[in-house]
């Protein structure tokens, strides 16, 4: 098997009833690269991840795999193979049927099918359970069975729709690592839609962060994390605080903005000028207690406890600001109710023009 | 049971358990085991007794009617040459010549009515040579103790007379009409005295009898012509017929079993029906549960239902009109010059099936429509993703999940057709052969003979029965997949 690579040239994507899921976008994805595309749920990702795998066709633009234009070619003409968010096996095929059911497609004679099946079973560590039907299976046995069904037609790309969605949390670090061993072992580009930022985190290889049909972001999960391009991406991949204000001055990589709680200096990778409305964003594990260049004042409301991590939360001027720490006792001063100084790097925090922000749990939970 | 007592307390336990009960023993045990009764035993008039019986009644009709005669006569105005008509009480056995077929159609189904023909002899040539004392008398002329029995296929013929051991007697119409009179009121005594014996000793008999069941598999001679035989053998049901045993010839007459001709035909359709209605039905359901979005399946499925909102039989009748001679396709035709003369279409066994299928099409829809909606959209686009072809996604993938659905269709819409009877009754209007479910009722309806009917109708559910099993058998529908249709 040997990945191919995908090119996404001026793709938009418009439904018969005129709802614009893609804006005209361009990708690259390169062969035998992990890729996820995070974002929430309707921004296009999953639509994106349709035409590849040929179920819709774009509105304008290109869908290359290999260099090849796969416009007129059906999903079972393309060299994909996708996995269903729902994993959709056949329940009424055993499990060996299941993972062959793409050869027998292909006129595969039925010795050489079961062989392949076992084979691939084996590759997923379910050698033994050829002979049952999906429905005896575990939720992570039967993720195994999707993927190596998946892989029986030796696609070029893989093309996976958020399938750990279903499972609880152990399983879903678990698979984490089984797939991402899968794709270094088989060297198949996998394209992996999720919203979930910490799958995309662990296991890619590089990340789009997508909004409203527009990917807003492409990188490392490095670079989305730690220098995101968009307010979107800052405030969907991890969690941050934002302050809005005004840019006042900007030195070369440095720029001060002037905000409702001070003026802060921090990076200004976008090159914004003075007077341009902005935000800055700064993680809560880059805050810390105690004063920094940058210092701002809040009073503890809730300090939530996770083994190892501490979580605190201050309230400053109007608004919530978090700060996460290793639980090393420097916390235990801080009580309820208390104003309290915290601090924070100027390389630690960044600004970015003024946009829009994912939602944050709270809001999501009042829709 | 202890699930139901929790969940539903005692009182509802209770009426569920009853109304299972109930179901079993209403709908399915009780009118089973009494068709089967009725079909186990000889129907009534075919016992001796009521040949004694009905041979009293007519020696005292032929007394009372000899009376009134007299009268007349003794006032000298003559006969009015009327024929006595035959009391409705005065059912005689059908005579085996009554049960050959007159019609030369092998499809043709005996009327078997209970009438007994007259016979010729009474006012035919026979009579000639004697002086007739009096006009001839249906009752007078049955009126003899050398009355025959009923007996089955492959039995001798008996006598009243010779088989109890009456004195042959006869009312003679050249005799002077005080002694008719006499010899029938000797007879009435005689029949009514074997009547009240044998009543008594048939009671205590075994009444159970398969002979109802021999109706169905007997042969009956069919009158043909030398030119109609050559003409009728070389038709391939009929030699068709030949292979399966249904038609024979013996001493140069041509026999058919007609019940057996008559059961297979309505099967043979049936299955035909239920075939063509699948075929149908099954890219319908597809297109409305699955090859449309929803919102617009939804118009779909109400032109479904819509037809199916009119009462069957105005349906039924509305399909008369369309295949008149004047109707509507004869007419369209016509008028595109394609005919001269209008087709019949009400003689061809092919209207009627047409006509079934519609009828019971939408048993075979929704099942399967049912069943087929209940399919993840995503297996279908798995399948195609994996380099299916639309035609093994629907092999490897639909068929399988929609079986139950398919199965349940089949068995109701074969189950409707094969028992249907106001189509075949109102389309082709007596002038084809009969459905078996016409047969039944006529068996029990228009010759009285509902211990046949019976016999004819329980044979019928049994082989129903057999079919419906072998074709689960071979879907290798399971019966808990049925559970799954709903």
């Amino acid at each position: 098997m040997r990945g191919k690579d995908v090119r996404l040239s001026g793709v938009s994507i418009t439904y018969p009833n005129g709802f614009t899921a893609v804006q005209p976008t361009d990708l690259h994805i390169g062969a035998g690269e992990f890729f996820s595309i995070l974002g929430p749920s309707g921004c296009g990702k999953t639509t994106i991840l349709r035409a590849v795998s040929g179920f819709i066709e774009p509105s304008r633009g290109q869908v290359l795999i290999g260099g090849e234009d796969m416009a007129g070619s059906g999903p079972n003409a393309r060299p994909t193979a996708l996995i269903f968010q729902n994993l959709a096996l056949f329940p009424l095929m055993p499990v060996w049927e299941n993972v062959a059911f793409g050869l027998e497609a292909r006129g595969v004679s039925r010795r050489a099918r079961r062989d392949r099946a076992q084979e691939l079973l084996e590759l997923v560590a379910l050698g033994d359970q050829a002979g049952k039907t999906p429905g005896e299976l575990s939720g992570g046995q039967r993720q195994r069975v999707a993927i190596a069904r998946a892989l029986a037609v030796e696609p070029a790309v893989l093309l996976l729709d958020e399938p750990l969605s279903a499972l609880d949390l152990k399983l879903r670090q678990h698979m984490r690592a089984e797939l991402r061993a899968i794709q270094r072992k088989t060297g198949v580009t996998f394209i992996y839609i999720t919203h979930d930022q910490g799958e995309a985190l662990t296991m890619s290889d590089r990340i789009a962060v997508m909004n409203a049909g527009v990917i807003e972001q492409v990188g490392t999960g490095d670079e989305v994390y730690s220098d995101p391009a968009t307010a979107f991406a800052a405030s969907f991949v991890g969690e941050t605080n934002h302050f809005e204000g005004r840019i006042e001055s900007a030195a070369p990589g440095l720029a001060t903005i002037a905000t409702a709680h001070g003026r802060f200096r921090a990076r200004n990778p976008g090159a914004l000028a003075a007077g341009a409305a902005a935000m800055l964003f700064v993680r809560p594990e880059a805050l810390r207690l105690g004063a920094a260049e940058n210092r701002l004042a809040g009073r503890l409301t809730r300090r939530d406890l996770e083994g190892p991590f501490l979580n605190l939360f201050f309230q400053a001027g109007g608004q919530e600001v978090a700060l996460h720490m290793t639980n090393d006792g420097r916390a235990s001063g801080v009580t309820a109710g208390e104003d309290t100084e915290l601090g924070f790097d100027a390389e630690q925090a960044v600004v970015l023009p003024a946009g829009e922000l994912a939602h944050t749990g709270k809001e999501m939970a009042a829709q | 049971m202890r699930g139901l007592l929790t969940g539903y307390g005692r009182g509802l336990t209770l009426f569920f358990f009853l109304a299972v009960a109930l179901w079993g023993l209403v709908l399915i045990i009780l009118p089973q085991l009494t068709m089967l009764e009725r079909a186990l035993t000889a129907p009534k008039r075919a016992l001796d007794s009521s040949v004694a019986a009905a041979l009293a009644r007519d020696a005292r009709t032929c007394i009372s009617v000899l009376d009134a005669y007299a009268a007349p006569v003794a006032q000298g105005q003559g006969s009015s040459g009327g024929m006595a008509v035959p009391s409705a009480s005065g059912m005689a056995v059908p005579s085996a010549s009554a049960m050959a077929v007159p019609s030369a159609s092998a499809m043709a189904v005996p009327s078997a009515s209970g009438m007994a023909v007259p016979s010729l002899s009474g006012m035919g040539p026979g009579g000639e040579g004697r002086k007739a004392a009096r006009p001839y008398v249906l009752q007078c002329d049955r009126a003899t103790t050398h009355s025959q029995l009923v007996r089955g296929e492959g039995e001798d013929q008996a006598f009243l007379d010779t088989a109890y051991g009456l004195p042959l007697l006869a009312v003679p119409d050249s005799a002077p009409i005080a002694a008719q009179k006499r010899t029938a009121a000797e007879i009435a005594e005689l029949a009514q005295v074997l009547y009240l014996d044998l009543r008594e000793r048939e009671a205590s008999a075994n009444p159970y009898t398969l002979g109802n069941f021999g109706w169905l598999v007997a042969a009956r001679a069919i009158p043909l012509s030398p030119g109609q035989k050559v003409i009728e053998d070389a038709k391939l049901s009929k030699r068709l017929m030949g292979l399966a045993g249904l038609r024979f010839e013996r001493d140069g007459e041509t026999y058919e079993r007609i019940g057996l001709i008559t059961l297979s035909r309505t099967l043979l359709f049936a299955v035909m029906a239920t075939g063509l209605a699948l075929i149908l039905c099954y890219p319908m359901a597809y297109k409305v549960a699955l090859a449309t979005p929803p919102e617009r399946a939804l118009w779909l499925f109400l032109g479904l239902v819509i037809p199916y909102a009119i009462v069957e039989l105005m349906r039924v009748y509305a399909w008369t009109t369309i295949i008149d001679s004047q109707g509507l396709i004869n007419g369209l035709l016509s008028w595109a010059g394609l005919i001269d003369e209008p087709l019949q279409l009400k003689r061809s066994p092919a209207t009627v099936f047409v006509v079934i299928v519609y009828t019971y099409v939408l048993f075979m829809v929704f099942p399967i429509y049912n069943v087929m909606s209940t399919l993840d959209r995503n297996q279908i686009e798995a399948a195609r993703d994996l380099g299916a072809s639309p035609w093994r996604v629907h092999a490897r993938i639909i068929i399988p999940h929609a079986k139950p659905g398919i199965a349940v269709g089949t068995i109701a819409t074969f189950m409707l057709a094969a028992g249907a009877f106001s189509v075949p009754r109102i389309i082709s209007r007596g002038l084809q052969a009969e459905w078996f479910s016409q047969t039944i009722y006529n068996k029990f309806f228009e010759s009285e003979n509902s211990n046949v009917g019976a016999a004819y109708s329980f044979s019928y559910t049994l082989v129903c029965f057999v079919i419906v099993g072998l074709f689960m058998w071979a879907m290798r529908t399971r019966l808990r997949d049925f559970a799954r249709v709903q």
